[in-house]
């Protein structure tokens, strides 16, 4: 179960509202390869996991992302907050804001909205973990973008912690994956499936 | 508070030369899979408030973009020094997922757990519950009481 704490990750106080930053940031609370897919995919693909370390680390990961849209969500919040009409005009926020007004919506910067099509569950240890691997990279260099368009320190100070995460995580996924590799045939680690074939009975 | 800050380390050679940047991989590796080395025991850390701004405990592991190489030091408050411990607790415990065996590492989050529950203790005493379950602590029902976190000013 899950039980919240009513606390950010990482302090944000952003001092200056920005339409147009908010909706670049946006992308990392909906979009391809923001905070709600990844969170979504490491709680969804733990269930198929085999061995212990896997499914803590998908668990711990997972629960960590909740918290990164949560603070992505916050920056939107506050980035869009006292504004007027000819200022969300004036800043092309406008088009979001016909929709969503000033709420925050799950979507990507480009307009599209979140879709489960963006993550993948493969029922399989080795293609979910690589996966992974691959979305904290999508993911970070997301970030990297973001920076680049953005000259506010409040907000880059916070995009620089989220986009560290990533970098670690990576490390994680990737020496999880090692985990996952030593359990199995060490000729032929693509032999079987050990999330669906019972061919061997291995314990972590 | 454990370990002295160290100083960040941005130009490539010298990642290249810091041993805890660096894991080990098989020296003969079978093909068609990929490889992440493990990250070595007893690595360089950070102490609680540097590794919060930094994003990460570990020195090796802080590898960040060139629009953005300093991470700012974030201003202490109360809620930032929470945030610190639990920032501790969650990168460890990440670490610890991958590295159970690590009993110096697994030392070093029982301290932190233990001022982590304290600090939250005393931080809930003065600004409110954390968690609604804590809110049975006080006096009145304060739980759906602002700032939420989101908010200026928020916790």
């Amino acid at each position: 179960m899950f039980v919240y704490e009513k606390r950010l990750m990482y302090p944000i106080h952003v001092k200056n509202p920005d339409p147009k930053l908010a909706s670049l940031i946006i992308s990392q609370y909906g979009g391809p390869d923001g905070e709600l897919g990844a969170s979504l995919r490491y709680l969804s693909q733990r269930f198929s996991m085999p061995y212990d370390k896997a499914k803590g680390m998908l668990t711990d990961i997972g629960t960590e992302e909740l918290s990164h849209l949560e603070m992505v969500g916050t920056l939107v919040y506050q980035l869009t907050r006292n504004l007027s009409e000819s200022q969300i005009k004036k800043a092309g926020f406008d088009a979001y804001f016909i929709d969503h007004t000033t709420g925050v919506y799950p979507t990507a910067a480009s307009g599209f909205p979140w879709s489960a099509s963006s993550i993948q569950v493969t029922g399989d240890p080795i293609a979910d973990l690589t996966e992974d691997l691959a979305a904290e990279q999508k993911a970070r260099l997301t970030y990297d973008n973001i920076l680049r368009y953005c000259d506010d320190p409040d907000v880059k100070d916070v995009i620089r912690f989220l986009r560290e995460r990533e970098i670690v995580h990576f490390q994680r996924f990737g020496e999880t994956l090692e985990n996952v590799k030593e359990k199995l045939d060490h000729k032929n680690i693509y032999l079987y499936n050990p999330a669906f074939d019972r061919l061997k009975e291995q314990k972590d | 508070m454990f370990y002295e800050k160290e100083t960040q380390l941005t130009e490539a050679p010298e990642w290249n030369q810091c041993p805890s940047a660096n894991g080990t991989l098989p020296s003969c590796a079978p093909l068609a899979q990929s490889y992440v080395p493990y990250q070595e025991e007893e690595a360089r850390k950070y102490d609680q408030r540097e590794a919060l701004a930094q994003g990460t405990l570990f020195p090796g592991l802080n590898l960040p973009f060139y629009k953005s190489i300093e991470g700012d030091p974030v201003p202490v408050t109360p809620l930032t020094e929470l945030q610190a411990l639990g920032f501790v607790l969650t990168e460890l415990g990440l670490y610890l997922d991958s590295h159970p065996k690590d009993q110096e590492a697994f030392e070093l989050f029982r301290q932190y757990a233990a001022l982590e529950k304290q600090g939250k203790a005393e931080y809930e005493k003065k600004y409110g519950s954390l968690t609604q379950c804590n809110a049975a602590e006080h006096k009145q029902y304060e739980w759906v009481c602002g700032p939420w976190p989101w908010e200026i000013g928020g916790k």
